[in-house]
């Protein structure tokens, strides 16, 4: 909204010649993020109170490990929050004709009320293992999935036909490999489901979901800055991507919104962010490192994520489905390490410190090549 | 154009051709009543349908029957001899709700089975239909339905069903029919338009003055004794003919007073041959001395045509419990001693029997399901049977007072009851229930394992699962029913029925449990590669073990096994070894073999094992031996071996194994280093459990 006034303002007089600044990526970037912690601070407080008065409460769910005191009752759907700020954050910072930018609030919105229907039907239940069925989830993931890996390598790709469907990885200058639409598609449409629900996994302590998310985000951020400008790009050999840039903006809106929510998710949670939260965070991620070139990145800026996926997805379907046994103590990783006798807080610093290392070295990568 | 033209030709003969055929339906039904029969399967089928053909004839002697039935079924034999036409469909079972080949190849049959019907109700344009149940009745009823529908037939249609729990197409069809006919009155729950109408018996089965009945029979039978008549229908079930042999042996020296009769049955496939695996098993299980002597008390033939004979001079019947043989046996009004198929849908012969039991007029025993050579086998212990036999017949009172409870079982004037509903004439109106007593269903296994395992999480040590069942037959049913699924082939049935064995308390099956324990036939090589090990899985393994605890019974075998399993490969089941040894303190204290097992567990790899092995130690130490080795347990990685290794020392010094000295508090201090987890607590959440817990308040 201020971007287009700005430039409204610029091309009507001199006078208005401060507007520039508008213009600059890291002054929007930066206002956004503030603008997305203080819509959190000022709304959460109502919000929290709002969902206990209607119960939206966490619902008791059986994970097999013994926790110190019953968690259940907490209000969740703390992720209409996130997705709020950003939202508004976006309306007033956002350039709202760049097509990264669309995708990736369309990725964030949709993923965002398919885990809200989950959070409800949870709560209407009365029980945490019966929400959306495992299949119907994964169908409205595809969905959406479809529809953005055809907008990725069809005919509007926003990173134009040239690049679209060639693999870059890190550590390696130039594209790997062009590997087709079918099969970079297929690609796009299993990275999109698969670090949704990766997210979705992790969520499973106070503060553990959202600042390794923070991390990511603000790693992808960057490379958003760097990929959008010719000069970095150029000096970095990175493909030029022409609006690239506004998913800075996007993520510093998402990074400031995830620390305000950090403020009351923070152990012992007051809110928890539930499906809503999760699932629109992981679509985020997935969406905007596809369209940044950096799907190959995730594997070790998330990595985290996709051990917790990883490894719910070994015990359950291969372990205790298949085989018979369990194959780790629990399931996810962080069950685990809290079924080995480490306190839950230890065990979500302990997890924020590999995923900053995480982020470090994927940063590393910026040169590294 | 064309396509058009030819779809108003089509459309025009079909509306003609129903036409013509709706015209011709009238006419035909005009003359004289046209019945059509359907129904089959198994002769408890069909001779209900004849039985009420029977009854219709005697009324209309002028009717005309069509009989339709499979090919190669029961009715193909039975139908023939009592001489009604009779013509056949296609139609299969209907293999349950999931979607499989199964249900495509049912759902083929059926459209085509309905389209056969279709055709054979239009030629012969019946005024009533009577089916008896069973899939064969399916595509009849509801070609009917449709022909209805179309307005093509003014048709109505009955649907008899004989067991206490409908078949599941019957449920489904229950709804359109004109009436369905039940026998019994715990069965109306299940259909919205039904009546209770009893169980037509065909054959003219009477009683008989037993002196008569003996005269008329084909062998002499000596004065002054107790006749047991034991069959299995007539083909014969293999439990029961197994078992009345194994039986023999505990039966002979009861041979002064008692004569048994043996119905062996008609069966002689391949599978199974009757009389020659009887006769072997016989020659097997008696000496020599003994057959000879066998003349003296038994008598075997395998088919009855005059069985009413038979019933009428036994003082107690050994049968299966299909709808058919209760109600024959009620109308002769003689105890019963009941073993019901198992694995049937709906469990339905078992419902029979605790109808008939709970109306006081029969026993029921179960039949077990194991694995023999590498095939499942229903079997019953000769010994358990023989025991029941006698104790029944050495209570007369209790004989008299079921034969009694027997007679009032039957709902007698089942056929005119019948008729009453199908010629509305309301000769009987009683039919609507009258003594339904409130149905109560069997729980399925889950919902069973559910219900057990929390109330054994409740109660612990005394759990009783008697007092969460009620009733100890349902109870023995449950113990037979998850003791067949211990042979199932895939793994999570197995370990559903190790569990129940356990929650049910059923102790004969430990044996089965344990060899089920040490059995290490390995998995397939995909398995074993992904960490994988034997058949009877990790779980089972585990939860054998736990079963073992519930179970609480101690013997050297028992023993044996946990020692061995102590060395289980997977983690879990040494885990689980150790608490069960714990559990079992009370014998295994001072047993050097197995502390010297749990003190190596201590040092196991798997730190869960270690804690289950230091807390075990605490209830089997008894010298000091045990106690230092706890106490080396200080510098322990992991906090809870640490924790553990204090608990089981303290267990040691309240049992008065060893003293809590000033050396022992001193050694025992360095256990307190750091631990990584802690216990936080909501003070609001305690205050308010507090208020809860008021004593004046209302709320528990």
């Amino acid at each position: 909204m201020i971007y287009e006034i700005c430039n409204l303002l610029i091309s009507l007089s001199e006078s208005f010649s401060f507007c520039r600044l508008v213009n600059y990526i890291s002054f929007r970037a930066i206002m956004s993020a503030l603008t997305a912690v203080i819509f959190v601070f000022l709304f959460s407080r109502r919000f929290i109170l709002f969902v206990h008065r209607h119960c939206f409460l966490d619902q008791v769910r059986e994970t097999g490990v013994q926790t110190a005191f019953d968690k259940s009752g907490t209000p969740t759907m703390g992720g209409v929050l996130i997705i709020g700020a950003v939202l508004v954050s976006m309306a007033i910072w956002g350039n709202w004709r760049s097509p990264f930018m669309l995708c990736s609030v369309a990725g964030m919105i949709w993923f965002g009320l398919l885990g809200l229907w989950d959070d409800v039907s949870k709560v209407r239940r009365k029980s945490g293992d019966r929400g959306l069925s495992e299949r119907s989830k994964l169908f409205m993931q595809g969905l959406f999935s479809i529809v953005f890996a055809w907008i990725c390598v069809g005919p509007y790709a926003p990173l134009g036909s040239a690049l679209a469907t060639k693999v870059f990885v890190p550590f390696y200058k130039y594209p790997l490999a062009d590997i087709g639409p079918w099969l970079y598609g297929l690609f796009i449409f299993l990275f999109v489901i698969f670090v949704s629900n990766a997210v979705n996994i992790t969520d499973g302590l106070d503060g553990l979901a959202i600042t390794p998310s923070i991390f990511v985000v603000a790693v992808l951020g960057i490379f958003a800055y760097v990929e959008g400008n010719r000069i970095y790009s150029s000096y970095l050999y990175y493909p030029f991507l022409r609006g690239a840039g506004d998913l800075t903006i996007f993520g510093a809106a998402f990074v400031g919104a995830g620390l305000g929510f950090l403020w009351y998710n923070a152990y012992p949670a007051q809110i928890f962010m539930g499906d809503t939260g999760s699932l629109a965070i992981g679509g985020t991620m997935a969406v905007v490192s596809v369209l940044l070139k950096q799907e190959m990145l995730f594997p070790l800026l998330g990595a985290l994520f996709i051990a917790e996926a990883i490894s719910s997805q070994v015990q359950d379907k291969i372990g205790v489905r298949w085989i018979g046994r369990r194959i780790f103590f629990r399931a996810p990783l962080h069950h685990n390490l809290q079924h080995r006798g480490i306190a839950e807080t230890k065990v979500v610093i302990r997890l924020w410190i590999v995923a900053g290392i995480l982020a470090l070295i994927s940063l590393a990568t910026l040169k590294l090549r | 154009m064309v396509i058009s033209i030819l779809a108003i030709l089509i459309l025009s003969s079909i509306l003609a051709g129903s036409f013509a055929a709706s015209r011709r339906w009238k006419r035909l039904e005009a003359p004289n009543t046209r019945v059509v029969l359907s129904g089959g399967g198994t002769g408890g089928h069909v001779n209900p349908a004849l039985a009420i053909a029977e009854g219709i004839k005697s009324r209309e002697p002028e009717t005309r029957f069509l009989y339709i039935g499979v090919k190669n079924k029961a009715e193909s034999v039975i139908v023939k001899k009592a001489g009604y036409e009779l013509r056949f469909v296609s139609s299969e079972g209907y293999p349950g709700i999931s979607p499989s080949f199964g249900t495509l190849r049912f759902l083929s049959k059926l459209c085509l089975g309905i389209v056969q019907s279709m055709v054979m109700l239009t030629m012969f344009a019946p005024k009533l239909i009577i089916a008896t149940g069973g899939y064969v009745s399916a595509p009849v009823i509801i070609a009917a339905i449709l022909l209805k529908k179309l307005k093509i037939a003014r048709v109505r249609i009955f649907l008899h069903e004989q067991n206490s729990i409908p078949g599941q197409l019957n449920v489904l069809m229950g709804r359109w029919v004109d009436k369905v006919l039940l026998t019994f009155p715990q069965t109306l729950s299940f259909f919205p338009n039904a009546a209770v109408v009893g169980y037509p018996i065909r054959h003219s089965i009477v009683p008989i003055p037993s002196e008569q009945a003996r005269q008329r029979l084909s062998f002499a039978i000596p004065k002054e004794r107790e006749i047991i008549f034991a069959f299995g229908g007539s083909q014969g079930a293999r439990t029961i003919n197994r078992a009345i042999v194994d039986a023999l042996p505990y039966l002979f020296e009861h041979r002064d007073r008692l004569f048994i009769i043996h119905g062996s049955g008609l069966a002689s496939s391949a599978d199974y041959d009757a009389e020659a695996d009887t006769q072997r098993r016989i020659d097997k299980a008696l000496s020599r001395e003994q057959c000879s002597l066998l003349k003296e008390f038994y008598y075997r033939q395998d088919y009855f045509h005059n069985i009413e004979d038979i019933y009428s001079v036994s003082s107690l019947i050994v049968c299966r419990s299909g709808a058919g043989s209760l109600n024959e046996i009620s109308r002769i009004g003689k105890p019963v001693l009941l073993i019901p198929k198992v694995n049937l849908p709906g469990d339905h012969q078992v419902m029979n029997a605790r109808v008939m039991k709970s109306a006081g007029a029969a026993e029921v025993l179960f039949e077990d399901t194991v694995m023999e050579n590498g095939g499942l086998l229903e079997k019953l212990d000769g010994q358990v049977l023989a025991e029941k036999i006698i104790a029944l017949i050495e209570s007369p009172a209790r004989l008299g007072h079921m034969a009694e409870m027997s007679r009032n079982f039957l709902r007698r004037k089942a056929i005119e009851r019948i008729l009453s509903e199908i010629y509305g004439d309301m000769r009987f109106t009683d039919g609507n229930g009258g003594n339904g007593t409130p149905f109560r269903d069997l729980a399925a296994n889950g919902c069973l394992l559910q219900m057990l395992s929390k109330a054994y999480s409740v109660s612990g040590r005394n759990f009783d699962p008697a007092c969460v069942v009620d009733d100890p037959d349902d109870l023995a049913y449950y113990q037979h029913r998850a003791a067949g699924l211990l042979s199932h082939k895939g793994w999570q049935d197995r370990n559903l029925g190790v569990k129940l064995i356990g929650l049910t308390r059923y102790r004969e099956k430990i044996p089965t449990l344990l060899k089920m324990l040490s059995d290490r036939t390995p998995v397939s090589r995909m398995k074993r590669l992904l960490g994988g090990d034997y058949e009877q899985v990790g779980f089972i393994r585990r939860n054998i073990i736990h079963a073992l605890e519930i179970l609480d019974h101690f013997d050297a075998d028992v023993e044996k096994h946990l020692l061995a399993a102590m060395e289980d490969p997977y983690f879990e089941v040494r885990a689980q070894t150790c608490r069960t040894i714990a559990h079992f303190g009370r014998f295994l204290a001072g047993n050097d073999a197995c502390i010297s097992r749990v003190l190596e567990c201590l040092e196991d790899e798997c730190f869960e094992v270690a804690v289950e092995a230091a807390k075990a130690i605490g209830e089997i130490g008894t010298d000091w031996t045990a106690a230092n080795a706890l106490l080396s347990m200080n510098e322990s990685h992991y906090w809870q071996v640490r924790n553990a290794s204090l608990c089981g020392l303290k267990q040691m010094i309240q049992r008065g194994v060893v003293d809590a000295s000033d050396e022992l508090i001193e050694r025992a201090s360095s256990f307190i280093l750091t631990s990584t987890d802690f216990r936080p607590h909501f003070q609001i959440k305690e205050t308010y459990a507090a208020i809860r817990k008021c004593p004046n308040g209302k709320v528990q």
